[in-house]
């Protein structure tokens, strides 16, 4: 969907290049996370993309069309990318309608298809649209402003949103909530997108697929999976934290290390010690120490499918660390 | 009823004392009408232009900073010159002379500074996450301009606007000694002949004009300003 192939930039004034050979590509329907320190060239990259930023070298190709075509117009292009920023930039002197209502507007979308749909996002975001549609942007909470930049982004319904620490203004509680409200969004939406931020545990938790970016150089590249358990070097390790066996728990379903039987333990049925597939394995630990255990069964839907012990995490968690 | 006498007796004292203009004006109303009409439609032919023309300026330089500081010091050096004397430079002019283009041309150098500095203040005051994000949605370069900075610049630019149309009524008066027969002209006379009634009508109606001015403007100014820009 989104191709970067051997990208450079240099900002005039600067030797040192900001974005230095960067080759990746991003699925259709995939959350792609940038992470990284400030300064390593993530948000340059998202700006490249949507061509707010120029590159030096190299090329960006959207569903296979060169965004730097002489063809292609900037604006135009932009009017199909959604866009949110950490400071959101909603537009003061209008209502939080009108900031919705931008793109459509922009697009030239007939009047009478534009109030529908924004009153759909609102809801969509979780705002009531009674309440905030004629609100202008200082009447509103961080996270209801998060929230109307994001309606704000998903207006015209583009296929692609570029979302630079899109929640990085919020307190660590509205932005959990906003992360899981936004995930369970992109569930049905299947948007392709670019997310940036510092925040390895974000990035962990938004990413179908994370780029972890050093000095204008992408270090390392694959599913959170791989990230934690195959960190690519010590600049990797360091950022992932010393906590990445806990992460790794909370990542890994239990269905990932089920052990498939019929053959449940009896403790299992005596301290009733059941967790769902779908769980994080953390939650097979909780449930060993909360009940004095070290095995508890896992159940889908309907059934019972299979177990797990202490040993089954132990291997886990030894086969990432395992070269410590 | 002695009150009432009492009351009547201090008002007459006071109206002899201090307000003898209102009797002036009465007395020579003709030319008071004649004045004010002459120093209203300079200034509103001022104001005209200036509009036109420093907003258009300070448009620019917002937009090509490095003519900004030259804009501003030129804006200084021509506030900065006595009145009287920028007046004076403007007769000598050929085709210009003693008159209302001279006059004119004056007070609009005047207003460049108050103008310029503000429509440029009011356009930079726009912060940077509203107009990335502006552009990041596919807003071409016009329409932040009149959308998103204009629209928000307007307290200030409309800030800068109220503070020239007084200062501007205000120097109109001197452009009596160069042929304008205003409101300048009582004050002028009036000190020639050392006739404080004279010189108090002539400063009056002078900040009566630039008080309505001021006045109709704040109103356009609140009718024209978002309600998201006028948080309490």
């Amino acid at each position: 969907m989104i191709v970067l192939d051997k990208v450079d930039k240099v900002f005039p004034g600067t030797t040192i290049p900001a974005v230095n050979q960067v080759s990746f590509q991003v699925d259709e329907g995939n959350i792609c996370v940038f992470v990284g320190p400030s300064g390593c060239g993530k948000t340059t990259i998202l700006r490249m993309i949507n061509r707010l930023v120029e590159p030096s070298g190299g090329d960006i190709y959207i569903k296979g069309k060169k965004v730097s075509d002489k063809g292609v117009n900037p604006d135009e292009l932009r009017r199909e990318i959604g866009y949110v920023i950490q400071q959101i930039g909603l537009m003061p002197h209008r209502t939080v309608e009108q900031n919705v209502s931008l793109v459509p507007y922009l697009l030239k979308w007939p009047e009478d298809k534009i109030k529908p749909r924004v009153k759909y996002l609102l809801e969509m975001v979780g705002l009531d649209p009674e309440e905030v549609s004629r609100k202008y942007p200082y009447q509103l909470s961080g996270g209801m402003m998060q929230r109307v930049g994001v309606a704000r982004a998903l207006a015209a319904d583009p296929p692609i949103m570029l979302m630079d620490e899109p929640f990085g203004a919020v307190d660590p509680i509205v932005r959990g909530r906003l992360q899981e409200e936004f995930l369970r969004l992109q569930k049905e939406m299947k948007k392709t997108i670019c997310f940036v931020t510092h925040d390895i545990n974000e990035a962990i938790k938004m990413g179908d697929h994370i780029v972890i970016m050093n000095e204008g150089k992408l270090v390392q590249h694959g599913t959170p999976m791989e990230i934690l358990s195959e960190p690519a070097d010590g600049f990797v390790k360091d950022l992932v934290g010393t906590d990445r066996e806990i992460k790794l728990l909370e990542l890994t379903k239990s269905k990932e290390i089920v052990k498939r039987t019929d053959d449940i333990p009896s403790e299992v049925w005596e301290k009733d010690s059941f967790i769902l597939a779908i769980d994080p394995v953390q939650r097979a630990l909780e449930t060993m120490m909360k009940k004095d255990t070290n095995i508890v069964g896992v159940r889908d839907e309907t059934e019972t499918i299979g177990t797990i012990s202490w040993n089954d995490i132990k291997k886990l968690i030894n086969k990432i660390s395992g070269d410590q | 009823m002695v009150f009432f006498s009492a009351i009547l007796q201090w008002f007459t004292n006071f109206y002899d004392k201090n307000l003898g203009f209102i009797a002036f004006i009465i007395r020579r109303w003709e030319q008071v009408v004649e004045y004010t009409y002459n120093h209203f439609t300079l200034v509103i032919t001022v104001m005209f232009f200036s509009l036109i023309l420093w907003i258009s300026v300070g448009l620019l330089i917002s937009r090509y900073e490095k003519l900004a500081n030259t804009a501003f010091g030129i804006g200084n050096i021509l506030f900065v010159i006595p009145s009287i004397s920028l007046f004076g430079i403007f007769i000598t002019i050929p085709m210009l002379g003693l008159g209302r283009t001279s006059a004119a041309l004056a007070l609009i150098l005047y207003a460049m500074m108050p103008m310029v500095r503000n429509v440029y203040r009011g356009i930079k005051s726009v912060e940077w996450p509203v107009i990335e994000a502006g552009r990041g949605m596919g807003m071409s370069a016009k329409q932040i301009l009149f959308q998103i900075q204009i629209p928000i610049a307007w307290p200030i630019i409309f800030a800068g606007i109220r503070v020239t149309v007084v200062m501007i009524t205000g120097i109109a008066t001197v452009a009596t000694f160069i042929g304008e027969r205003n409101l300048g002209r009582f004050i002028h006379h009036g000190i020639a002949r050392e006739s404080a009634d004279m010189i108090i009508a002539g400063a009056v109606i002078v900040s009566v004009i630039a008080i309505l001015l001021d006045y109709i403007l704040g109103k356009i100014e609140y009718k024209i300003t978002s309600p998201g820009l006028k948080r309490e």
